[in-house]
């Protein structure tokens, strides 16, 4: 036995180095290639030779959604269109696209699968078939910014499609858009229990003595550790400060020595001038929050009248299925950005971004799929339905507003009964709520600076 | 001296005549084909593996340590091993992986055990009943029990949730290191594979020769004494096999730590796997490590290539011991108790979270109100996104679900037929070779998977089949190849085990008869010893029905149920899960009470026969 051992290590490394003398992976290859997407949109820069995919996408850009619908059809009559995204409402939106396409051609059909994948497969899943000429999965709506920049468009995986419509919606054009077509903004928010006495009225109160804040682990859900990353940019380290000035003297004086503290670790990190209150805001959050598998089970704990005092960052959208019963209730929840004489910011927000695959097998429907998405209430309905999730076209946005009333949702009758399911919408947030929102080029700048330096933080939850 | 041309011809005349010889016994060529394909079934992953620990995985830590976008470095193993976060990516869960193996090979063996003395060995009365209920924990997937512990024992005071039942109705909180971390997880697992140390220690005890024990009570030797110096070392071997499934097992698995909070080697390959990629497969590869040395200290320890064998004799003689007239109600009612809460209190926690309003909603408990329950979770079809459903259909129409079914139940069925079918032409092929050293090694190597923890097999797997010629992740054949490899030992083990019971006398005058080898294995072979083959593929189905660890990477939730149900419990949508797990248990009662009308073959009467 030990013989047959030794025999398979050494034929085991006797292999991996004849692997290792294997040419790198096609994909790495690409990349010069995708950098040369990502500068296509700049004028200043050299031409950079487009592939084939580009070229549509270029092509594609300069269409109307009735324009690219035809290309579709041409494209994918009877065929099978595979998509793979972090959220499983693709699989709700495919057939009402497929219903748009027969408007314009009733003998138009179309097979679909649509992918979920978990633990941050989605990545290892498009790196995958990113290896084949051809691919199987025509798009996909992925998040995590981060990941993204790395590991997706910087090696030419990925390709961004900006919709002509959705780029006039927005006041621009696509060769002047610059960054990711994000399909919605997503926003998780800090809630608290009501049922006993305490009341947080400053971010900073989640970060307190004793405070374990319900929160997805941000090594199982790695959007989340995004969140942490955006506290360190100039803007919402700035409201950190501001937040810590609104407290008064004694929670200062808590505060204050850890962020003294973390002065010396933020210059070194290259931070702005206030990279301390971030610094010591993210320490004080890693060493104390409460992991969790997913924000479902946050939503459940914190609805529940036993869950006295306990708080949570989580998806906004959550309470959308809370049922009422004797132990249970919504109204045992309270927004914190939502009371009057709160401070400091009030969630994060992060995207769902939309891309074509460099090797789709489907580029035109792909393209067509995407603007239909992001530039019609209908295509947005699979998300447009619940409160908590924001499409990046105003004017869908509003459409959606004027269709499912969420700023009145908590309405019943005409009768306000669950206050926070009012959703005071995307711009309220972002400016009053002072959501922290992802920017996927700031995070993947400093995922080895802050980022290694949250690792060695000792986390309050590990085993 | 030189050969003429002649001798040479003669030469190879006679070695193509033995070449000849030597592939007409039909066992020699299942040898060699079988050496063949598992060597590069094993080997070709593990491979696989060792070379993605030298590969730059762009957008992770090698290519931010080294600046190269592409390429090959051992960056990855100076950073695990040596960077300041080694302790808390390497050594702290190494340390409590191998806490978590010991803890579960100790609590299984000693409940597993016992439990197997008192079935087999005593007069305890409900013995039927015990014996079947025992293997319950087994047949459900092994974090469902994790969860059952959470929503029994946390609480708002320890934990920061929400107050689960003991809390809610009782109003007992326990302490934190009951709620979360080393020990909850090693109980859970404990109990998950009590099962395997109660039919392998429970088989020596019904087939040990009890004369051995006689003689002793004949010198007039303490009980105690008996017990120790007989008794016990006749189950070593046993023991020592439950050692090598359960350290492996307990060692790969995922969930439960990760529903318990506890940081292992399986739990840091999936978290570190988005950013130290490079640095995940290598803890995969000292998983690994760790299953080829648990089966080398085995080999060690029992001096003898047949460790595994525990049925070594056959005795009509086993006595038992008398308990006593209150005894042997006493003991088996405790037994029964503790049962209850091991396998029948779980099966209906899920029944009953299928009826809760919320997750974890347990008004009705302490209300008494009708009100607070609701069927929703099994009938809604329609309004999903207005009825509190989380935009799922009810467990009866949700396609989901029903499609992840079937998915599960043709894997289970694929891989339970060449599994079991491979296992019997090894376990028969190699107990025909017992002294060639190729048959010895086919053997090793088939058993080879088994001893891998799951995750690192499916991690191999999934590096192995996700390149530019070959992309199987999401497919079910990718599922059928894994599980094939990984359960090839249950029925080459059972297998082997009942071949060497049979005397080769029974083929041998078939042979002189001239009866071609089909029809001796299908008339003569299988048929004699037809339970113990069909325990091969029963054993492969059950395991593969539930298996988690070993598919998680290799596809997507609503492929299988396993993957269904644990993305159900991760979102807290525990309806859907508990409605799952009940499916899943039903599906293996009627299977394994099917498979026992028809053949006598049956779970609890042993992994393999």
């Amino acid at each position: 036995m030990k013989k047959l051992i030794a025999i398979m290590l050494v034929l085991c490394m006797a292999l991996s180095l004849a692997a290792c003398a294997a040419p790198a992976a096609p994909a790495a290859q690409e990349a010069p290639e995708a950098e040369g997407t990502e500068e296509a949109a700049a004028p200043a820069e050299p031409e950079v030779e487009l592939t084939a995919t580009q070229k549509i996408i270029k092509e594609a850009e300069g269409m109307t959604l009735e324009e690219l619908a035809k290309k579709a059809i041409e494209e994918s009559n009877g065929a099978t269109f595979y998509g793979v995204g972090n959220s499983s409402r693709g699989k709700s939106a495919l057939p009402l696209f497929i219903e748009y396409l027969q408007t314009i051609d009733p003998n138009y059909t179309m097979e679909f699968d649509w992918q979920q994948p978990k633990n941050n497969k989605i990545f290892d899943q498009l790196t995958a078939d990113s290896l084949k000429d051809v691919g199987t999965y025509a798009m996909t709506l992925i998040q995590d910014g981060n990941q993204i920049e790395s590991k997706m468009v910087r090696t030419g995986i990925l390709d961004t499609f900006i919709p002509l419509d959705w780029a006039a919606a927005n006041g621009t054009t696509p060769d002047e858009y610059e960054g990711y077509l994000p399909l919605q903004t997503l926003n998780k928010v800090f809630m608290f229990n009501n049922t006993g006495s305490k009341t947080y009225k400053n971010c900073w109160d989640f970060v307190a003595e004793g405070e374990h804040g319900l929160y997805m682990d941000i090594d199982s859900e790695i959007v989340g550790k995004n969140f942490l990353y955006m506290l360190t940019e100039d803007t919402y380290a700035a409201y950190l400060k501001a937040a810590f000035d609104a407290l008064d003297a004694e929670k200062q004086a808590y505060f204050k020595p850890v962020i003294d503290e973390m002065a010396a670790d933020a210059a070194d990190l290259g931070l702005g001038a206030d990279g301390a209150y971030a610094l010591a805001w993210i320490k004080l959050w890693v060493e104390s929050y409460n992991a969790q598998t997913d924000d479902g089970p946050i939503c459940n704990t914190l609805v529940s009248k036993s869950a006295t005092d306990q708080f949570g960052l989580l998806v906004y959208s959550k309470l959308r299925s809370v049922e009422e019963s004797a132990g249970v209730s919504k109204n045992n929840i309270t927004v914190a950005a939502y009371q009057d004489d709160y401070t400091g910011i009030g969630g994060y927000g992060y995207c769902h971004y939309l891309f074509v695959t460099e090797n789709s097998p489907l580029p035109w429907t792909a393209c067509a799929f995407i603007a239909y998405m992001t530039c019609t209430a209908d295509g947005f309905s699979a998300w447009g339905k619940d409160m908590g999730g924001y499409s990046s076209n105003p004017k869908v946005a509003e459409e959606v507003e004027a269709t499912y009333h969420h700023s009145q949702g908590g309405y019943e009758d005409g009768v306000n009964v669950f206050d926070c399911k009012n959703d005071r919408g995307f711009d309220w947030w972002k400016n009053d709520g002072e959501l922290v929102i992802e920017d996927p080029e700031y995070c993947a700048s400093v995922a080895f600076t802050v980022g290694s330096w949250i690792e060695m933080l000792t986390k309050y939850t590990e085993g | 001296m030189q050969q003429n041309p002649q001798q040479k011809a003669g030469a190879w005349q006679i070695r193509l005549n033995k070449l000849k010889t030597y592939f007409s016994k039909p066992q020699n060529v299942v040898l060699l084909l079988m050496g063949i394909v598992l060597t590069i079934t094993t080997v070709a992953p593990i491979v696989a593996i060792v070379r993605d620990t030298f590969v730059i995985h762009p957008g992770t830590i090698d290519e931010h340590l080294t600046g190269m976008s592409s390429g090959y470095s051992t960056i990855n193993y100076v950073d695990l091993f040596t960077s300041r976060l080694a302790k808390a990516n390497l050594w702290t869960p190494l340390l409590n992986t191998v806490l978590l193996s010991v803890l579960s090979c100790v609590i299984s063996i000693l409940f597993g055990g016992v439990f197997a003395f008192l079935i087999t060995r005593t007069n305890m009365k409900f013995r039927k009943y015990l014996s079947s209920i025992f293997i319950f924990p087994y047949i459900m997937p092994q974090w469902t029990l994790a969860v059952v512990w959470q929503n029994l024992f946390n609480s708002n005071l320890i934990t920061g949730t929400s107050n689960g039942l003991l809390a809610s109705v009782f109003n007992i909180t326990m302490p934190i290191w009951w709620c979360k971390g080393l020990f909850p997880s090693a109980v859970v697992l404990g109990l998950h594979y009590a099962p395997f140390a109660y039919i392998l220690i429970g088989g020596i005890f019904r087939n040990m020769d009890a004369n051995l024990e006689e003689a002793a009570t004949i010198l007039d030797t303490p009980r105690w004494k008996t017990m120790f110096r007989v008794t016990l070392p006749m189950i070593k071997p046993a023991i020592l096999s439950t050692i090598l499934l359960v350290f492996g097992s307990a060692m790969g698995s995922y969930p439960v730590p990760h529903y318990l909070g506890l940081a292992t080697l399986s739990t840091k390959y999936v978290s570190l796997n988005s950013k130290y990629t490079g640095e995940a497969s290598i803890l995969a590869i000292l998983m690994m490590i760790f299953g080829v040395a648990i089966l080398l200290l085995n080999q060690i320890s029992v001096k003898s290539r047949k460790s595994y064998t525990t049925v070594t004799g056959k005795s009509g003689q086993i006595s038992k011991f008398n308990l006593g007239r209150s005894g042997k109600y006493i003991i088996a009612i405790i037994l029964i108790i503790i049962t209850f809460f091991t396998s029948i209190f779980p099966i209906v926690s899920f029944a009953f979270e299928t009826f809760l309003p919320n997750p974890g909603d347990y008004s009705f408990l302490y209300t008494g109100d009708p009100d607070n329950l609701t069927t929703k979770w099994w009938v809604t079809n329609e309004n999903i996104t207005e009825n509190g459903m989380y935009g799922q259909q009810g467990i009866l129409y949700n396609d989901m679900i029903w499609h992840a079914y079937k998915g599960t139940i043709m894997v289970s069925v694929c891989c339970a037929l060449t599994a079991g079918t491979i296992g019997t032409l090894i376990g028969y092929a190699v107990s025909k070779n017992r002294r060639s050293r190729w048959a010895n090694y086919v053997n090793s190597v088939a058993f080879l998977p088994y001893l891998m923890p799951s995750i690192a097999v499916g991690v191999a797997f999934f590096i192995l089949f996700s390149n530019k010629y070959v992309n199987l992740f999401n497919t079910y054949a990718l599922l059928i190849i894994v599980g094939t490899v990984k359960y090839i030992p249950f029925a080459s083990r059972s297998s082997l085990n009942s071949m060497l019971q049979l005397s080769g006398e029974i083929e041998e005058a078939a042979i002189i008869q001239d009866i071609p080898w089909t029809k001796r294995m299908t008339r003569i072979i299988i048929p004699i010893q037809k339970t113990s083959i069909i325990s091969g593929y029963l054993l492969p189905f059950m395991t593969c029905l539930r298996e988690l660890s070993l598919f998680i990477l290799l596809c997507v939730q609503g492929f299988i149920l396993s993957t269904t149900l644990d993305y159900f419990d991760e979102m807290g949508l525990y309806a859907f899960s508990s409605g799952i797990n009940l499916i899943l248990i039903v599906t293996i009662l009627i299977c394994n009470a099917l498979v026992n009308k028809a053949t006598g073959a049956s779970l609890d009467k042993g992994i393999g026969g």
